[in-house]
C-alpha cells in the first residue's frame, strides 16, 4: 500500500507539468533515475510515519528535513537523521539525473524548484510542509 | 513578587529562611525567564527553579545540603541534589561542590539534541590562587541516554576526571581521563581558550579503541552517507594525537588484527593491520596490510601496502593487490587531498587473471580467456575516475580493447561509466558456446563507441559487430540462424522450416554483421548491407548458403534484451524435422 502511495505521488508529481519547465521531460527514464527511484521508494515506507507524525516535513526547496524529533524516541533518531540525509542524497540525484537525461544540465535547479512545489501539492492532509512563512500542516 | 530586569523577569520568587530551628534551612522557589535571545521563544518557556537547603551551624564555614532541588521548563527537566562541601577558607573561596542529577531530561526544539533518564554526578573543585584557579573536576555518567546530533548513547558507565588551573580565559587541563564504556580510555592534556572555545593545546593517547563498539558510537553517525557507513568492523586500534596552537601537528593510528565488512558485501577486509603515523612537520613511512578481502565480489588476496605520507599528500612507488589468480599492480601513485576532496593518480597494470574466475565470480556468462591490461594513467578527481591507455582483455581467442573509460561513484547508488570498446577476432564458435545461441563458426570484429552504463546498464552506445576480415572457415548452424532472426523479428526461420534448406544442419555465410545505435532506449538497427526492406544480418555464400534479413529497423533495447534472454535461455535444441 505504501508503495503504491509513493508511486502516485511520485507520478503526481512527476507528470503534472509546471510553465517553468515546460520543455523538460520529467518522467524521463535512464537506468540511473530507476535506480535512485527505486531506492527512494524502498526508503518510503520508513519515512511515511514520519511524515504523518510530523517529526519529518517537505521543504520548500523539495527536499525533507527533521522539523520535530521529540515524538521519536532516542535511539531511533540517529537512524531518523540518517535516513533524511539519504533521502536527500537521493532527491538532489534525481534532480541532476532528469537535468541530464533531458539534455541540460543546467535545469537541475528549476527542475527541482518544480519536484518541491508538486511534492507540497500532492502531501496528505496531516503532512508538514515548508512554505514561505514556515512550517504549516496540510 | 515579580522581578524585570534586562537579564530576564522573575516571578513568584519565595524564598524562606528558617533559622529558629534546630537544623536552619533555606528554600527558595522561583519562575524565571531569560531575556528574549531569539525572537520565537513562547511566553510559556517559565522555568521553574526550587531550591531546599540545609544551612550549617557555623556561618565561617558553609556546608550545605540541598536535596530535592529541581530545574522545570517544557523542555528542561533536571531533578538534582547538591552537596556543598566547602565554600570557604578563612579568607578565599575553596569551593568543593557536587552536583548530582535524576533522572533528568532536556530536549531542544528539533529534539536533535535530548536525553532522557539522565543519573549522574558532577563534583567540582575550585581554589583561589596567587595566579588563577585551581580546579579539579570529575563527571560520572552513570545512566540515561543522549542524543547529541550525529551521536547516540544509549548507556550510562561514562567518566571523566580532570584537573588543572585557569588564569583569565585561558583553562590548562593538567591531565584528563576519559572512560567510555566498552570503546576504550584517553588521556589527554591541553590548554583551552573560554573565550571563543578553541582548543589550543591537546595531546591525547587512546592506547585501545574497541573497534566493535566504537563504529556504531563514533564513527558511523560521522561517516553519513559514504561508502562506510554500513559496515561492521572488529578489533582495536591505538590512537595518539597532538595539536599545537590549534593545529594539528601529529598523530599515529594503528589498525591490530581488523575485520571491517560492509553489510551490503560491497567490500570486506579482514586482518587488516595499519601503522600509520602522521606529522605536519616531517613525512612518514606508513603501513597497511591486509589477509584476504573482496570488493564488488571479487576476492582480493594478501596486500602489504608501504607508503611515504607528506603532510596532506601520499606517495608509493608500487602497489600489489593479488585478485583472483592475477593480480593489480599500481605504480608511482600520488594521492592528495586539497579543500576536502581527494584527487590521485597512478598507473596500473592487470596482471593476467583469468576470466573463467572472474565471470563466476561476478555471476556472468562464464568465459574463457585471460584478461590483463596496461594503463598507464589513472586520474581521480571529484568523484570521476578517467584512464588514458586501454584496458586489453584478451577473451574468446580475440581482444577487447578498453579506451577512454571514465567511472563516476563506482561505490555510490547510480554508478556512471563511459568508455570506447574494441572488439578484434573473436572466436565465434566459443562466444556462442558460452552465450548457449547456436554454433557459429568464423570471426567477429565490433566497435562500441560512446558507450555509457548507468547503475551498469546500458543508455547509449553506437554499436557496429560484424566478420573479421580474412580468410577462416564461416559455417553458420540452423539453430543459430533461427535465434539471429528471433532477434531481428523476422520470419527466416519460418522459411527455413517451409523450404529444402531445412535439410541441412549448417549452412556458409559470407559474412555477418549487426549494429545498433542505442538512444533513449530505443535502438536503431542496420546488417552487412541495407536493402529495399531491411537489412542484411547473415549473407549467404557458397553452397549451402542462407541469407539471413532484418526487417526491424528500430527495436525498444529492453525488447531486445528480452529477446536475448529467451533465446540463450531456451536452450532447446533447434528441431530440424
Amino acid at each position: 500500500m505504501k508503495k503504491i502511495l509513493f508511486s502516485v505521488l511520485l507520478l503526481g508529481a512527476m507528470f503534472a507539468s509546471q510553465m517553468v519547465v515546460a520543455a523538460a521531460d520529467l518522467e524521463v527514464n535512464t537506468p540511473a533515475i530507476t535506480a535512485i527511484k527505486g531506492s527512494m521508494q524502498s526508503r518510503h515506507a520508513q519515512l511515511a510515519p514520519h511524515y504523518a507524525s510530523g517529526a519529518v516535513g517537505l521543504t520548500k526547496d523539495g527536499m525533507v528535513a527533521v522539523r520535530d524529533a521529540n515524538a521519536v524516541p532516542l535511539k531511533d533518531r540517529a537512524a531518523l537523521n540518517g535516513t533524511v540525509a539519504a533521502e536527500n542524497a537521493d532527491r538532489a540525484k534525481l534532480y541532476k539525473e532528469i537535468a541530464t537525461a533531458n539534455g541540460h544540465p543546467e535545469w537541475q535547479a528549476e527542475i527541482q524548484s518544480t519536484f518541491a512545489s508538486r511534492w507540497i501539492d500532492k502531501a496528505q492532509g496531516g503532512w508538514w510542509v515548508q512554505g514561505a512563512g514556515g512550517w504549516t500542516q496540510k | 513578587m515579580h522581578v524585570e530586569h534586562e537579564m530576564g523577569n522573575a516571578k513568584d520568587i519565595a524564598l524562606k529562611v528558617r533559622l529558629n530551628q534546630p537544623k536552619p534551612t533555606v528554600t527558595l522557589h522561583a519562575v524565571f525567564n531569560p531575556a528574549k535571545t531569539d525572537v520565537q521563544r513562547k511566553p510559556e518557556d517559565w522555568i521553574q527553579f526550587d531550591l531546599a537547603c540545609d544551612l550549617p551551624k557555623q556561618l565561617n564555614t558553609i556546608e550545605a545540603r540541598c536535596i530535592n532541588g529541581r530545574l522545570k521548563s517544557t523542555r528542561v527537566d533536571f531533578p538534582f541534589d547538591l552537596e556543598i562541601n566547602r565554600l570557604f577558607n578563612p579568607n578565599q573561596l575553596d569551593l568543593n561542590a557536587t552536583l548530582s542529577l535524576k533522572d533528568g531530561s532536556f530536549s531542544d526544539e528539533a529534539g536533535l539534541h535530548a536525553a532522557e533518564k539522565l543519573t549522574g554526578t558532577f563534583t567540582v573543585g575550585l581554589k583561589r590562587e596567587a595566579l588563577g584557579w585551581q580546579w579539579q573536576a570529575a563527571l560520572d555518567w552513570k545512566a540515561g541516554e543522549v542524543y547529541w546530533q550525529p551521536f547516540y548513547i544509549e548507556h550510562g558507565g561514562h567518566a571523566v576526571t580532570a584537573s588543572g588551573t585557569l588564569k583569565d580565559d585561558m583553562l590548562h587541563v593538567h591531565h584528563a581521563h576519559l572512560k567510555i564504556n566498552r570503546v576504550g580510555e584517553l588521556d589527554a592534556d591541553g590548554l583551552l581558550r573560554l573565550s571563543d572555545a578553541k582548543l589550543l593545546d591537546l595531546n591525547a593517547t587512546l592506547p585501545k579503541l574497541n573497534l566493535s563498539a566504537a563504529y556504531p558510537l563514533l564513527f558511523k553517525p560521522l561517516l553519513g552517507n559514504t561508502a562506510f557507513n554500513n559496515a561492521t568492523i572488529e578489533g582495536d586500534a591505538a590512537l595518539s594525537l597532538k595539536i599545537k596552537d590549534t593545529k594539528l601537528q601529529s598523530f599515529t593510528l594503528k589498525l591490530n588484527h581488523v575485520d571491517i565488512v560492509d553489510i551490503n558485501n560491497k567490500f570486506a577486509f579482514y586482518q587488516l593491520n595499519a601503522n600509520i603515523p602522521w606529522s605536519y612537520e616531517a613525512s612518514n613511512p606508513v603501513q597497511l596490510s591486509y589477509e584476504h578481502g573482496s570488493l564488488l565480489n571479487l576476492p582480493l588476496g594478501k596486500t602489504e601496502i608501504n607508503a611515504e605520507v607528506n603532510r596532506y599528500s601520499l606517495t608509493a612507488p608500487n602497489i600489489r593487490l593479488p585478485l583472483l589468480d592475477g593480480a593489480l599492480s599500481l605504480s608511482d601513485i600520488s594521492a592528495a587531498r586539497i579543500r576536502d576532496e581527494w584527487y590521485w593518480h597512478l598507473a596500473a597494470r592487470l596482471e593476467p587473471i583469468s576470466m573463467s574466475d572472474f565471470t563466476t565470480q561476478l555471476k556472468l556468462p562464464r568465459m574463457l580467456g585471460k584478461a590483463s591490461a596496461e594503463i598507464p594513467l589513472v586520474t581521480y578527481s571529484r568523484g570521476i575516475l578517467t584512464t588514458d591507455g586501454s584496458v586489453v582483455l584478451h577473451v574468446f581467442n580475440g581482444t577487447a580493447t578498453v579506451t577512454h573509460l571514465t567511472m563516476l561513484t563506482p561505490l555510490g547508488i547510480a554508478p556512471k561509466l563511459n568508455a570506447d570498446i574494441a572488439l578484434r577476432n573473436l572466436d565465434l564458435g566459443e562466444l556462442t558456446r558460452t552465450f548457449s545461441f547456436g554454433a557459429i563458426e568464423g570471426k567477429l570484429d565490433g566497435d562500441i563507441k560512446a558507450l555509457e552504463l548507468q547503475n551498469w546498464k546500458p543508455v547509449t552506445f553506437d554499436a557496429v559487430v560484424q566478420s573479421s576480415p580474412g580468410k577462416y572457415p564461416k559455417k553458420i548452424s540452423q539453430r543459430a540462424v533461427e535465434n539471429i532472426s528471433a532477434l531481428g523479428g523476422g520470419g527466416a526461420a519460418a522459411a527455413v522450416q517451409r523450404s529444402f534448406l531445412r535439410f541441412f544442419e549448417q549452412f556458409n555465410y559470407g559474412k555477418m554483421g549487426l549494429s545498433c545505435r542505442l538512444r533513449n532506449d530505443i535502438c536503431e538497427m542496420g546488417g552487412v548491407e541495407s536493402t529495399a526492406h531491411g537489412y542484411i544480418i547473415v549473407k549467404g555464400s557458397g553452397i549451402p548458403a542462407i541469407t539471413v534479413m532484418g526487417y526491424n529497423q528500430t527495436v525498444g533495447w529492453s525488447e531486445l534484451l528480452a529477446r536475448v534472454k529467451r533465446v540463450t535461455d531456451g536452450n532447446t535444441k533447434a528441431v530440424v524435422e
